[in-house]
């Protein structure tokens, strides 16, 4: 059974039919890409996969459970994370204490008052694995805001991780970032794919990232899906390419 | 150990001493004693306010509601039922504690400036009741006739009623607690869940906090301490009086703490210190003290937002 | 017991045409730029001072037509050199300065006029009943509510059918957009804030003729006014008139039976509605 069952949903804004009847299914440790032209009704859609907006019609499995229903933060604790097109962040807060509230929410301490020592050690080791791992450990100590784009990008994926997700929803993670700072994200996120086997759904617009890493890609236009495929086969399809107007895909 | 906490150490111990020595130095400055009880009760209301304002970014404008409820609480549980301090402190806030649960859980998923409003709503209903309810409360003319209780506790006598200094012991004994108890909450795992509401909602709800739930919760210790100094107040007065539910009094409570810095775990205590003194000051110079006063809160937000502590930090 | 239940909703209506036009004028404030004045009585309390120092110079009627644009102006002033530094700011800070600018205005008013009532003498032709039946129709009352309901009528006609009321309400739900299409935001804040203090002032000189002339008269009012705002829910202006009105009335009937519970009734609405209908009976879905 698939980790993410999208069963039909819909979204209408006012007369605006931003998500047509989609469906997908995200298998443990895929990587999803959804595509489309700006306006397509990506983000919308990742909004009712996370709990922001709810669907007019359809379904959210997730792990077996029906979350259609339930907050953004209940879908949390059921196994979901996600990253905003824009970084958000706590950027007057260190580095070192971003990650350390999500470290602790998942560890179930959000409503302690205190903690004995040996809890405080875990924290303290997770939240240094996630600094280790990321190569964040050498900015601990600044406030988030004062770091490059794509270490505060990199700052915002860490603290999903930190959640222990199943299901990993980044939209759009290299958004108004320069080559190399793309590049360092897109080798972020295929550590992820391969060292934590998570799975994750990526909408994006640069097509070689999603060439190279995606295991399968969807197309979504005017909020309905156009394709649905392993990436040779989406880049081939005169469908889509009609649909970006010709925009250089190879 | 770093230089920035040293400096932070330094700081407390020097803000304790102080408070711990007010008796003895107060004279010497031009002051009287009861007025060092006053300005530690009404920090211990702004600091209150401030662990919502300040640390969850909660706009509240309505905590003289649970200041004087707990006010009229022990001032009526003591003139009424049974003249015993500690009861009465302890009847005003629950009362407090109760009224915030309840109307917590109805404004609590409003934000920003509608939730100021309905605090503002909410705070006038109970000045309202204190003003018309004439026959038990005393209306416009207040609570009085009644008096604070020396405490027996059997071993020890603690005369509050007849010394000036005892009793601000006493209070101080109470805000000595009331903020360990407010700073090891913020110190906290859940304190940290509160700075992350305050710095980025969305991303704290994308994080798996319950949001409303947490704000709810700091709701209520915020105001289950503004009731306590509430307590405090009418005990030092001897008095209660529905000035103290006027939204007027809710916004005092909010220049000090942003006179004093709402960053700052010290900076209602700053900001409550500063107010209470010009306060005192400047209604006993001029008959137009309340235009001053105005003055003084549009020249503190225009210029010192940040609160002399966040100046102060700044340099 | 019909007529006394009459005069009693008809007091209320008066009272709620009050509370509308005090709370319109904040609910205009309050949706263009996300401020709560609390300095909304005192600009009333300016209105009903200015028409008393101007009655004596031009009658009633000049003092009634120039009172309220000298408030206005004097709005004017307050967002131009105050207000104004603030509205990129958290919405505390507006607010306490809008507080303490309560504090300089009610006090400011016992400085230059006194702190004693003052008479407010209006035009004799108005007071007269004009029904025997119904006493309570003097003319005044009756000219307050016509007076009131033609300001209300005159602010929709402006919103809806002038480019610069078009402006205002494309602001309140899209400031940006607004500003990009090339529109100068500052001015139409000033403006929108501007016609706030003007009603707050036409509402200070109506009451300043029933209620009779001192600094405080505005305090009163401006309670009712927010909780008309909650209850007709926050950005709606339709929404502010129907919760003033009804308060109003709630208010005025509540007298008959109750009397001592007249002014509870106003927050007891209040938090039916937002029991039952958190964001106002008019209020937008999702508005925070």
């Amino acid at each position: 059974m698939s980790l993410l069952e999208v069963e039909n949903v819909t979204k209408r804004f006012g007369s605006l039919l931003a998500v047509d009847s989609v469906s997908m299914s995200v298998d443990s440790g895929e990587l999803r890409a959804v595509i489309g032209p700006n306006g397509a009704g990506k983000t919308t859609f990742f909004n009712l996969i996370s709990g922001f907006v709810r669907p007019d019609a359809g379904r959210i499995v997730l792990d077996g459970h029906d979350v259609t229903g339930l907050s953004p933060a209940r879908r949390v604790w059921r196994g979901l994370a996600r990253t905003f097109q824009i970084t958000e962040v706590f950027p007057r807060l260190t580095v070192g204490e971003n990650l350390q509230i999500p470290v602790e929410v998942a560890a179930g301490f959000r409503l302690r008052i205190g903690l004995s020592g040996a809890e405080r050690l875990k924290v303290r080791e997770r939240a240094d694995e996630l600094l280790e791992w990321s190569g964040l450990a050498r900015n601990v100590g600044r406030a988030v805001g004062e770091l490059s784009h794509g270490d505060q990008r990199t700052v915002e994926i860490m603290m999903a991780l930190a959640l222990n997700p199943r299901l990993l929803l980044l939209d759009e993670p290299t958004a108004g970032m320069g080559e190399r700072e793309t590049y360092e994200i897109a080798q972020l996120i295929r550590r992820l794919h391969r060292e934590k086997g998570l799975a994750i759904v990526l909408i994006e617009h640069d097509m070689r990232l999603v060439l190279r890493m995606a295991d399968r890609v969807m197309v979504l236009d005017r909020g309905a899906v156009l394709a649905n495929g392993a990436p040779a086969e989406i880049v081939a399809n005169e469908m889509v390419q009609a649909a970006y107007l010709g925009k250089a895909i190879a | 150990m770093k230089p920035e906490r040293s400096w932070k150490l330094a700081a407390d111990a020097l803000v304790w001493l102080l408070l711990l020595t007010m008796p003895f130095w107060i004279g010497a400055v031009g002051g009287y004693i009861q007025l060092g009880t006053l300005v530690v009760v009404m920090a211990l209301a702004a600091t209150a306010l401030n662990f919502l304002i300040g640390f969850t970014g909660i706009m509240s404008f309505g905590h003289a509601a649970f200041f004087g409820l707990g006010g009229y609480g022990a001032g009526l549980t003591i003139k009424y039922l049974v003249p015993n301090t500690l009861l009465g402190m302890a009847v005003g806030v629950v009362t407090a504690i109760v009224a915030a649960a309840i109307i917590g859980k109805l404004i609590v998923h409003l934000r920003g400036i509608y939730f100021a409003m309905v605090t503002i709503a909410f705070g006038q209903i109970f000045y309202f009741i204190a003003f018309r309810w004439n026959n038990v409360t005393g209306g416009d003319d207040g609570l009085s006739n009644w008096h604070r209780m020396p405490i027996h506790l059997g071993f020890i006598n603690i005369d509050i009623l007849d010394s000036a200094v005892t009793f601000y012991y006493f209070v101080l004994f109470f805000f000595a607690l009331s903020l360990a108890a407010m700073a090891w909450a913020l110190r906290s795992p859940f304190g940290r869940t509160l700075l992350a509401i305050r710095e980025n909602e969305r991303r704290a709800r994308y994080l798996g906090i319950p949001v409303d739930n947490h704000i709810w919760l700091s709701w209520l210790i915020s105001c289950t301490f503004a009731g306590l100094a509430g307590t405090l107040y009418v005990l030092l007065n001897n008095f209660a009086d529905p000035h103290q539910l006027h939204w007027e009094q809710s916004g005092e409570f909010v220049i000090m703490a942003v006179l004093g810095g709402m960053r700052s775990f010290w900076g209602p205590l700053v900001g409550a210190t500063i107010f209470i003194v010009l306060q005192n000051y400047v209604s006993s110079m001029t008959e137009n003290w309340m235009s001053f006063i105005g003055l003084f809160f549009v020249v503190i937000v225009l210029f010192f937002p940040d609160g002399v502590l966040g100046i102060l930090r700044k340099a | 017991m019909t007529e006394l239940i009459l005069y009693n909703v008809f007091n209320g209506l008066i009272i709620g045409a009050f509370y509308a036009l005090m709370a319109l004028g904040l609910s205009l404030i309050l949706n263009l730029s996300g401020v709560i004045n609390f300095a909304h009585g005192g600009f009333l309390a300016f209105g009903a001072y200015f028409a008393y120092s101007l009655a004596p110079y031009f009658g009633f009627w000049g003092a009634l037509a120039a009172a309220p644009v000298l408030t206005a102006l004097l709005g004017f002033l307050v967002e131009r050199l105050l207000i104004r530094r603030l509205y990129g700011r958290d919405p505390l800070y507006s607010l306490l300065l809008t507080f303490g600018l309560a504090f300089m205005l009610q006090d400011g008013a016992r400085i230059v006029w006194g702190s004693e009532t003052l008479p407010f003498s209006v035009p004799g032709s108005l007071n007269n009943a004009l029904s025997a039946e119904y006493f309570f129709l003097t003319g005044y009352r009756v000219f307050m509510v016509a007076l009131a309901t033609a300001t209300v009528a005159a602010l929709f006609a402006v919103l809806r059918w002038t480019r610069i009321g078009m402006r205002i309400r494309a602001g309140v739900v899209d400031l940006e957009t607004v500003s990009a299409l090339g529109v100068n935001i500052g001015r139409l804040r000033s403006f929108n804030f501007a016609l706030g203090i003007f009603l707050a002032g036409l509402a200070g000189v109506l009451a300043a003729g029933m209620l009779g002339l001192q600094p405080t008269i505005g305090n009163d009012l401006i309670m009712p006014s927010f909780v008309a705002i909650i209850i007709g829910g926050l950005g709606s202006l339709p929404g502010t008139l129907v919760g003033g009105l009804l308060i109003g009335v709630a208010s005025g009937v509540t007298t008959v039976f109750f009397p001592s519970a007249s002014e509870a009734v106003i927050y007891v609405l209040m938090a039916l509605v937002l029991l039952v209908r958190p964001r106002g009976l008019f209020g937008e879905e999702g508005r925070q």
